[in-house]
């Protein structure tokens, strides 16, 4: 093998060094930006509130799984409350609200309307099931 | 009468409060009870403002009174859920939420001095 081979040669192992080097980074980057995406996007939920219902009436959501509840009015104002979890949000008449928040325990809880809308203002509740 | 409302008309007596008698329990009672109640009760369930309230038979009370707050906290959500008889008061049970109830009743264990709240709005135009 001659001066220039060789040169050529070391050129083309130092450059295989390199690929192999930014490949096992991108290995190990990866992964971890695959999660941040995962984490930049909670399961969203439509739920539409008229009187004197929510639909759907019951949801399932994972614990420590960020949700955002996004409710709309079909009619007049409502509101939605979940005691047991301090959770309350409020939408205008024909309006949409969003209620984020990540789930810290499991269990069933009943959300009511929490703004007054008629005779039925009592009945509407909304089951939400926390699993693991 | 009185007697026979505390002591066997008037049921639920046993039943305890699930709310916590606080602050924020009592602002929640609050709104709930200016829904609709204030109509009759006034803003300050001592009937201020209301234009009727001498003209009823039987007169409301006044929420206040030794009467209506010698009720247990159970006997006072049962009236809420079903109105009292034969007052023409109706039950609220459905119309309002269990919670919502609940926290009037703490509302009413705590009602704001007589004339503090002004008159219902219902009533000012």
């Amino acid at each position: 093998m001659n001066a220039s081979q060789n040169l050529w040669g070391r050129k083309l192992m130092k450059k295989k060094y390199i690929l192999v080097l930014l490949l096992i980074l991108g290995a190990a980057i990866a992964p971890s930006t695959w999660n941040v995406r995962a984490q930049d996007s909670p399961r969203r939920i439509e739920i539409t509130a008229k009187r004197f219902e929510f639909s759907p009436s019951e949801i399932t959501v994972k614990k420590g799984e960020p949700v955002v509840l996004v409710v709309k009015s079909a009619d007049v104002a409502h509101g939605l409350r979940f005691r047991e979890l301090n959770l309350n949000v409020k939408v205008d008449k024909g309006g949409t609200a969003e209620l984020p928040f990540t789930p810290d325990k499991t269990g069933d809880f009943v959300g009511h309307c929490s703004v007054f809308c008629g005779s039925g203002h009592g009945e509407m509740t909304l089951t939400m099931h926390v699993v693991n | 009468m009185n007697f026979a409302k505390h002591h066997f008309l008037i049921g639920n007596k046993k039943q305890k409060n699930p709310l916590p008698d606080s602050r924020d329990t009592w602002n929640d009672g609050k709104e709930a009870f200016s829904h609709y109640c204030v109509a009759c009760h006034g803003m300050d369930g001592q009937n201020t403002g209301v234009p009727f309230v001498d003209h009823m038979s039987p007169p409301i009370p006044s929420l206040a009174s030794k009467h209506v707050q010698s009720y247990t906290d159970g006997q006072l959500k049962w009236i809420l859920d079903n109105g009292i008889w034969p007052s023409g008061m109706p039950g609220s049970k459905g119309t309002l939420s269990d919670d919502e109830l609940w926290s009037i009743v703490v509302f009413l264990r705590h009602l704001p001095p007589a004339g503090s709240q002004g008159t219902p709005d219902i009533y000012t135009h």
